[in-house]
């Protein structure tokens, strides 16, 4: 399987989250599809080079988030049950850390509520202009 | 279950202290990563737990069990400095350790060394210090042990085979076994370990799981453009490590609860507030350098 992830070990950002973020972002871009394989935990540390326990932690909660499911001596699997509510679950999760970030931004610069509200309905209407 | 158990362990040299009073768990499977600055005690520690130096006090038990001949076996050792013989080929070390240990894999050292592009007809004499490092590499992975204690086991190496070595650690992990090195080098250490401690003056200063020191340690940054605002309560919380200040800018080091700390900086009056990562080399600088010594104003008073 090519290089479906990547990490930077050395960001501040623990290595099992940034595995966590591009499963779950591969998923909802359809990368990786419903039944899809995995790399095994050992095959992810050596092909990226870093801790299998690691990548073992970050596969665990990738299942119980219901992303994946392993398969005793088979590997990990993207899930089939409830790929649509997984793939918008996913989706969600990784927009949520994004407008986490910009809001924690805005109030931090001094925005209030209203201006911020504001700003969000511009970007709406860029964004999403047939749904206005 | 730990692989290592290291308890209270002392060890002087005359009137200097090089190790302090050491205790560190290193669970099995683990990858655990000694990091510290020159003469922190790391070797020293390596050295009391293999029984080449004797401890002054503390214990050290290898899966519950004290250093024993018959645990020799298990246990794999890389030494900072070479402690290959000279007048002798590679390959007649590799023969010696086929004779010295049962569980030693001639065709997989010879392997790793072909890895290595090391010529076994070659004597250690015409080896440079990084090849010498990569033979004694070579020698303790064909060894099969379950545990692998390794001194600085990339020192001269290029950056392919240091990366080289590092697949060698990680793929150990992967089998199960047990792995504790020493590097200088913090972005291999990130890599390949799961836990690190920081030694410092021959103490662990630091210990804890990679991700989640990362998780937890953050820099929380505001702008306070009065300078006489008294963050006194905000600084004074258990939480914050290490106060910089500058004329307008406070920084505080977070040991855990970065955004309740960011909201209190924020309720306090501080504009531009941001939560900054910390990389295991930032988190290193911060744990060995006190605060005064990086902070051009962080002994001024808050309140001055």
């Amino acid at each position: 399987m090519p290089a479906v992830l990547t990490v930077d070990p050395g960001s501040g950002v623990p290595i099992y989250l940034q595995i966590i973020e591009q499963v779950k972002r591969s998923v909802a871009l359809g990368v990786l599809q419903s039944g899809e394989q995995l790399p095994t935990v050992k095959q992810l540390a050596l092909d990226l080079t870093i801790n299998p326990n690691t990548v073992a932690r970050a596969y665990r909660d990738l299942e119980r988030d219901q992303v994946i499911e392993t398969a005793p001596g088979r590997g990990s699997f993207v899930r089939q049950n409830g790929v649509e509510a997984n793939v918008r679950a996913a989706a969600t999760d990784v927009a949520r850390g994004a407008v986490d970030g910009a809001l924690r931004e805005a109030k931090s610069l001094g925005l209030t509520r209203a201006d911020v509200r504001a700003t969000v309905d511009l970007a709406l209407d860029r964004w999403f202009p047939e749904e206005r | 279950m730990n692989a290592i158990e290291i308890s209270h362990l002392s060890k002087r040299y005359g009137s200097s202290v090089a190790v302090d009073d050491l205790s560190l768990q290193i669970p099995s499977g683990t990858v655990f990563g000694l990091l510290g600055p020159n003469g922190s005690g790391k070797t020293t520690t390596f050295k009391c737990m293999l029984g080449l130096m004797r401890s002054n006090a503390g214990s050290v038990e290898y899966a519950g069990q004290p250093l024993a001949p018959a645990s020799f076996e298990d246990i794999a050792y890389v030494p900072e400095r070479s402690v290959l013989y000279d007048w002798m080929t590679v390959a007649q070390h590799v023969e010696m350790n086929r004779r010295a240990f049962a569980r030693f894999d001639p065709s997989l050292a010879e392997q790793l060394l072909t890895r290595f592009s090391i010529d076994p007809r070659k004597r250690v004499r015409a080896l440079s210090k990084g090849m010498r490092t990569a033979v004694m590499v070579s020698l303790a992975f064909a060894r099969n042990a379950k545990v692998l204690i390794l001194d600085e086991p990339t020192s001269g190496l290029d950056p392919v085979n240091q990366r080289h070595v590092l697949g060698l650690i990680v793929n150990e992990a992967a089998r199960g076994n047990t792995v504790l090195f020493s590097s200088h080098q913090i972005g291999q250490v990130e890599r390949a370990a799961d836990r690190i401690a920081v030694l410092e003056r021959g103490r662990s200063i630091l210990t804890g799981q990679v991700d989640d020191l990362k998780a937890d340690r953050k820099i929380v940054e505001g702008v306070f453009l009065d300078g006489t605002t008294d963050i006194t309560a905000v600084s004074t919380d258990p939480r914050v490590a290490r106060v910089d200040r500058t004329e307008r800018i406070v920084r505080l080091l977070v040991t855990s609860g970065a955004d309740d700390m960011a909201q209190r900086m924020t309720a306090a009056g501080a504009t531009g507030v941001r939560v900054l990562d910390l990389n295991l080399e930032d988190i290193f600088f911060y744990a060995v350098s006190p605060a005064d010594a990086t902070s051009d104003s962080a002994s001024r008073s808050i309140a001055s």
